[in-house]
C-alpha cells in the first residue's frame, strides 16, 4: 500500500518500513505507532515562502488541502511557486499533477515548509512532458524537526522532453524525497541533483528511480550531502536501462561529507542494465572534510572555522551550479550557505 | 510455507519409526528425503560424537522454521526438499564406463584446458579411475605421503572435516559455526544439519603453511560436494593459502549446491583463498540441468592487523548465488575481494561481498570484473558498512561489468553504509560493451574476432587474474576464454 493509502484508511501498519527493501533505511512503519487525526484547516498567516519575488504565479497548499492541477499549454512558457505547507501534528496528503504540452516551458518552484509540529505529510505529484517540453524543477524542503514527510513525484517524458531537477533538503525527523522518472528515450534528457544538508537528529533521503525505455537516452545525476551531530542521510539511486535501449547514456554520482562521529551515511546506487550498447557509470564517495585542503587554507590564514565553511559551501557549490535559472541558483546558494553556517 | 509445512508433517509421519533408521548403518545411502532421521542418519554413518549431532539437530529444528529466500535477482523453480537425498549422492546411476561415453562437448573443453588424460577420467567420475585426484595429476602415491609429511613438520593440520571432529574436536568445537551461526541464513542453516564433509585448515601460531593446500589434494575428496563445510583457521601470525574447486567442469549429480565455508585469522594472521567454479551451468538455450550454488561464505578477522583475500573466478553453475564476506573486528584488519563472473547462455549469477568494518583503522579493497554474455544475467550485489568504533576506516570498491551481445543483463547494486565521520568509503561502477574501436584495432592486427574479444576481455580481468596463484591463473585465463565462445557473432 503506498503513504497515501495508509494515511487515509489511518492503518499504520501498512505503513513502508525496514522490511521493504526500497524503505530499509527510511522505516515508516517502525516510526509511526499510530496514523495521527486528519490535519485541520488552517487559517492563520503563512508569512512570504522562499521563492514568492521570482515567480508569476503562487500556488499554495495548506495541510493536504485542494487537488492541483496546472497545465502549461503549447509554447508557453510560465514560473510557477508551488508552496508545500504543514501546521500543526495532523495528518494530510495532497496531490499536484502538472502538464506541460508540446514545446512548454516551465519553471518549478518548490518549496516544503513545515512547523515544529509532529505531523505526517504525503504529497503526490505527476509531471508529463509532451515533445519538446521542457522543465526545471527547484525544490527546498524545510520541514519541521519534528515532520514525518514523504514526496513522491512520477514523471514520464515524451521524446525530445528535457526534465531538470535539483533538490535541497534540510531533513526532517523522517524525511523521503522520491522521484521516479519514465525515460523514453530519443534524444530526451534528463538530470536529477539533490543536496542534503543535516544536523541535530534529523534524516533525509533521496531517491530516484530512472528507467530508460527507448534508443539516445540521457541521464545526469549527482548528488551531494552533509551531515553532522547525529543525522542520517540516505541516498538511493536507481538507474534501468530495458532491452533495446541502446545508446543510453547515464552517470551518476553521490558523494557525501560526514562531519561528526555519530552522524551516518546510507548509500545504494544501484545500475540494472539490460542492454548492451550503453554507457552507464556510478561514483560514490563518502568521507571527512580533506585535511590536506584545510590545511592549506588555515596556512594561507583563514581561521579554522572559516576554512570548513569555505570548502563545505564549495563541495555543495557544485551542485547549484547546474541550476540553469539564475535567479533560483542565487536563491538556492544562498538558502544553502545560511544553513552550512547556521 | 508450503515445503517447511510438508517437512513437519513428514516428520511428523515418520515418528513412529524414530529409531528405525538409526541402526541401519549398513544403508549406503540416506531415504529420500529431508527430516530428522536423515539428519541422525548421516551423523551416525559418520561415526560423530553426541555433540555434533546435536549440533545438527539444532540446525535442523531451525532451519524448518526458516522461511527461502528470495530476494536475489534469480529465478528458478522452487526446490523440492523432499526430493534430494542428503547423504553418499546417489549411486544407483553409474559412471560412464570410458572416457568413450563422455559428452563430447566435455572432452572438448579438457583437451583445451590441457588437461592429462586420467586425469580427464577422474573428471569424468569414469568408472574404476583412481580415487584420488592426486594421483592422477602426480601419477604416485607418494606426493600425498610427501606433502602430508610436510605439513606435519610445520604443525599444519590438513584433514576433513569428519576426521577434524573426530581427531580434533575441541578445535571444531570452538570455531565450527562462529563465523557463520547456524541459523545466519536459510541455507547454512540446511548446511549444518546435513553437512556431507569438507576440509579443515588449522595452521598454528607463528607457521607460514609451506604450500598452497588444495582441495584438490585432499584425500576422501569424493562425494562431499553437496554440501560441503570447510573450516580454516589461521592462528596468531600464521598463513595460509587455500586453493578451491577446479578450472575442468566436474561431473556432477547433485543440483543443490549449498556450501558453508569459514574462515578465522587470529593476530597478524593472513588467509588467501582461491576459487575456481566451473560446474555444469546446464543446457544453453533452456538452462536446464545446471547447478545452483548457493554458498556462504564469510571470514572473520578475529585478529589486530589479520587479513583475508577472497579471489573468485566464477564461470559455471545455472546459478550461482554467494558472497564472500570479511568481518574486519580486529583493529588495523584489512579484507580483500577480487572476483569474475562470467554468465553465458541462460546462467544467473547473484554475487559480491560484504565487507563488515568494525574496528579502528580497517581496510577493505571490493574488485569485481563480471562479464554477461548470451542470455544470462550478472549481478553484483555488495555491502559495505563502517560501524561508530571503526574509525580510520577505509573502502575502495570498483565494479565494471562488461556486456557481450543484446539480450543479456547486467546489475550492480552496492549498499554503502557509513556510521563515523573518519570513515572513507570510495566507489566506482561502469557498465559497458566491449569498445568497438578496440575491437577493430586488434582485427586490423590480424586478429579473428573472437582472438580479438578474447585479448580483450583478458585486458578486462586482468586486475583480479593476477591475484590468482601464479598455475590457477594460467589455467583462469583459458577458461575465460572458453566460456565465452560461441557469444561473438
Amino acid at each position: 500500500m503506498s503513504v497515501a493509502a495508509a494515511i487515509k484508511a489511518r492503518d499504520a501498519a501498512a505503513l513502508p518500513g525496514k522490511r521493504d527493501e526500497d524503505w530499509r533505511w527510511t522505516d515508516l512503519r517502525g516510526l509511526i505507532r499510530a496514523v495521527p487525526e486528519p490535519s485541520a484547516a488552517f487559517d492563520g498567516e503563512l508569512g512570504p515562502g522562499p521563492f514568492d519575488a521570482l515567480a508569476g504565479e503562487v500556488v499554495t497548499i495548506v495541510n493536504g488541502r485542494d487537488a492541483v492541477h496546472i497545465t502549461v499549454e503549447p509554447a508557453q512558457s510560465r514560473t510557477v511557486a508551488l508552496r508545500i505547507v504543514s501546521r500543526g501534528s495532523g495528518a494530510h496528503a495532497a496531490r499536484i499533477s502538472i502538464d506541460v504540452e508540446v514545446g512548454g516551458r516551465l519553471i518549478l518552484l518548490e518549496s516544503y515548509e513545515g512547523d515544529e509540529g509532529g505531523y505526517l505529510s504525503q504529497t503526490g505529484l505527476v509531471f508529463s512532458l509532451g515533445e519538446g517540453a521542457s522543465m526545471e524543477r527547484i525544490v527546498l524542503a524545510a520541514d519541521g524537526a519534528e515532520g514525518v514527510s514523504v514526496s513522491q513525484a512520477e514523471v514520464t517524458l515524451a521524446a525530445g522532453a528535457a526534465f531538470a531537477q535539483t533538490t535541497l533538503t534540510t531533513g526532517a525527523r523522517r524525511q523521503r524525497l522520491e522521484t521516479t522518472v519514465a525515460h523514453p528515450g530519443g534524444h530526451a534528457e534528463l538530470r536529477l541533483d539533490g543536496v542534503y544538508l543535516l544536523s541535530g537528529k534529523r534524516h533525509a533521503d533521496l531517491t530516484t528511480v530512472v528507467t530508460h525505455a527507448g534508443v539516445d537516452g540521457v541521464t545526469a545525476q549527482l548528488t551531494k550531502g552533509v551531515v553532522r551531530d547525529q543525522a542520517r542521510g540516505v541516498f538511493q539511486g536507481r538507474i534501468v536501462v530495458a532491452e533495446g535501449a541502446d545508446r543510453t547514456d547515464a552517470r551518476m554520482g553521490h558523494h557525501a561529507l560526514i562531519l561528526s562521529d555519530r552522524a551516518e551515511v546510507d548509500a545504494r546506487p544501484e545500475l540494472l542494465i539490460h542492454a548492451d550498447d550503453v554507457s552507464c557509470a556510478h561514483g560514490n564517495t563518502v568521507g571527512a572534510l580533506d585535511e590536506d585542503a584545510l590545511f592549506y587554507a588555515r596556512q594561507r590564514g583563514i581561521p579554522e572555522a572559516e576554512a570548513r565553511a569555505l570548502l563545505t559551501e564549495a563541495f555543495v557549490g557544485e551542485v547549484a551550479d547546474r541550476i540553469a535559472h539564475e535567479a533560483a541558483r542565487d536563491v538556492v546558494r544562498a538558502w544553502a550557505a545560511e544553513r552550512l553556517r547556521g | 510455507m508450503a515445503a517447511v509445512k510438508q517437512t513437519v508433517e513428514h516428520v511428523a509421519s515418520l515418528e513412529k519409526y524414530k529409531h528405525g533408521f538409526v541402526t541401519e548403518i549398513e544403508q549406503d545411502f540416506a531415504p529420500k528425503g529431508l527430516s530428522e532421521d536423515t539428519v541422525r542418519f548421516i551423523s551416525a554413518k559418520k561415526d560423530e560424537p553426541a555433540w555434533m549431532l546435536q549440533w545438527r539437530l539444532e540446525a535442523y529444528e531451525r532451519w524448518l522454521a526458516m522461511e527461502e529466500p528470495t530476494w536475489a535477482k534469480v529465478s528458478f523453480p522452487r526446490i523440492d526438499y523432499q526430493d534430494s537425498y542428503y547423504y553418499a549422492a546417489p549411486k544407483t546411476k553409474e559412471g560412464p564406463k570410458s572416457l568413450d561415453e563422455v559428452d563430447p562437448d566435455i572432452l572438448e573443453t579438457y583437451k583445451k584446458l590441457g588437461i592429462p588424460l586420467r586425469e580427464q577420467e577422474v573428471l569424468a567420475g569414469v568408472v574404476g579411475s583412481p580415487k584420488y585426484a592426486v594421483d592422477a595429476v602426480f601419477d604416485s602415491v607418494s606426493v600425498v605421503t610427501t606433502f602430508k609429511k610436510e605439513l606435519a613438520q610445520a604443525g599444519v593440520i590438513f584433514c576433513s572435516m569428519s576426521e577434524a571432529i573426530r581427531e580434533h574436536p575441541e578445535l571444531v568445537k570452538q570455531y565450527l559455526g562462529s563465523v557463520v551461526p547456524v541459523s545466519d541464513n536459510y541455507f547454512a542453516c540446511l548446511n549444518a544439519a546435513v553437512f556431507s564433509d569438507g576440509s579443515f585448515v588449522y595452521v598454528p601460531p607463528g607457521v607460514r603453511c609451506p604450500m598452497e593446500l588444495s582441495t584438490y589434494f585432499r584425500i576422501n575428496a569424493e562425494n562431499s560436494g553437496q554440501f560441503e563445510r570447510t573450516l580454516i583457521i589461521a592462528d596468531k601470525g600464521a598463513y595460509v593459502s587455500y586453493l578451491e574447486g577446479c578450472t575442468a567442469p566436474m561431473r556432477d549429480e547433485n543440483q543443490l549446491h549449498a556450501a558453508v565455508v569459514e574462515l578465522v585469522a587470529l593476530d597478524d594472521a593472513e588467509i588467501k583463498y582461491s576459487t575456481v567454479q566451473n560446474w555444469y551451468p546446464g543446457d544453453p538455450e533452456t538452462g536446464k540441468g545446471g547447478i545452483y550454488n548457493f554458498v556462504t561464505k564469510r571470514a572473520d578477522c578475529r585478529g589486530d592487523r589479520s587479513k583475508v583475500s577472497w579471489t573468485q573466478v566464477e564461470t559455471g553453475s545455472a546459478i550461482t548465488w554467494k558472497y564472500p564476506s570479511c568481518v574486519l573486528r580486529g583493529e588495523g584488519s584489512s579484507g580483500e575481494f577480487y572476483s569474475i563472473a562470467i554468465t553465458n547462455g541462460r546462467q544467473q549469477a547473484d554475487t559480491g561481498t560484504k565487507m563488515i568494518h568494525l574496528g579502528a583503522n580497517t581496510r577493505s579493497r571490493i574488485i569485481s570484473k563480471g562479464i554477461s554474455a548470451g542470455k544470462s544475467s550478472n549481478t553484483y550485489r555488495g555491502l559495505v558498512s563502517a560501524h561508530p568504533k571503526a574509525k580510520g576506516a577505509r573502502n575502495f570498491t570498483q565494479c565494471d561489468s562488461l556486456l557481450i551481445g543484446k539480450h543479456c543483463a547486467a546489475h550492480t547494486v552496492p549498499y554503502i553504509e557509513a556510521r563515523n565521520g573518519q570513515a572513507v568509503f570510495e566507489h566506482e561502477a561502469t557498465t559497458t560493451r566491449l569498445s568497438e574501436d578496440q575491437l577493430f584495432y586488434a582485427r586490423q592486427r590480424g586478429l579473428s574476432q573472437e582472438e580479438a574479444v578474447q585479448l580483450l576481455v583478458n585486458g578486462f580481468v586482468k586486475d583480479v587474474l593476477q591475484e590468482l596463484p601464479m598455475e590457477f591463473a594460467v589455467e583462469a585465463q583459458k577458461l575465460v576464454a572458453i566460456s565465452l565462445e560461441g557469444s561473438v557473432g
